[in-house]
């Protein structure tokens, strides 16, 4: 497997596993590729728009739905402990794992919290909402705060 | 991309911060989109959604209009923090 796309199987093999972010040397020695390298490899994917890096220009913030640091979105399944980047992407870790979870959140207005079990095939009847400011033309504008 | 306890949540959230309300989309639809986008995020091969296949993502999910065409210039350029009102 070419390097970038051994780069990107581990990271996610990493989030899903531990639900924590991979640093470039963790993905490095999994891949089997030098340290500097692999920068490179996480500058490309930021430029296709699968990583968020930190402005350390290494450290991975996004990897959609996984988020780097801690959210008000957390979800756990097996348990693990994941964070998701927004609303959606607390729904897309079940997705992209594919197992039951429950979604931690919140309603962002009254701050009641949110406890949502999410079956492999989908959430129990709920009837809050989802909501977006930003425009799906602009989301990767400010991804951080889309 | 928040989530909200109800219409009259959102609507007091939008009223307190200024944002614009946009189009709600249900805990249903949104696991929707999530599987779209999500469900072989895990595979090797996956990729994100272009432009073309999210219209028609959106579209199958009655989510239509300038504020989910990836390519709409109708909210303008800028820094895709909307303008608080």
């Amino acid at each position: 497997m070419e390097p970038e796309r051994a780069a990107k199987r581990a990271i996610y093999q990493h989030f899903a596993s531990l639900g924590s972010r991979p640093s470039v040397h963790e993905i490095a020695a999994r891949v089997g590729a030098p340290v500097p390298e692999m920068r490179e490899i996480f500058r490309r994917l930021r430029e296709q728009r699968v990583l968020v890096l930190e402005a350390d220009g290494e450290s991975i913030r996004m990897a959609p739905p996984f988020s780097g640091i801690p959210t008000q979105h957390r979800v756990a399944a097996a348990g693990v402990s994941y964070y998701a980047n927004c609303a959606w992407d607390a729904l897309g870790i079940p997705a992209a794992l594919q197992r039951p979870t429950t979604v931690h959140s919140r309603c962002e207005q009254s701050l009641e919290p949110l406890e949502l079990e999410v079956s492999t095939d989908g959430p129990e009847p709920c009837d809050w909402l989802f909501h977006c400011v930003v425009p799906a033309a602009q989301w990767w504008d400010d991804i951080v705060f889309t | 991309m928040l989530f909200f306890r109800s219409e009259e949540r959102v609507r007091g959230w939008c009223s307190a911060t200024g944002y614009p309300l946009r189009p709600l989309v249900r805990i249903d639809q949104l696991w929707q989109l999530a599987r779209e986008w999500y469900s072989t995020r895990l595979q090797p091969e996956s990729r994100r959604p272009q432009p073309a296949e999210m219209r028609q993502i959106f579209g199958r999910l009655g989510l239509v209009g300038d504020f989910w065409d990836p390519q709409s210039d109708a909210f303008g350029g800028g820094a895709g923090r909307p303008t608080r009102g």
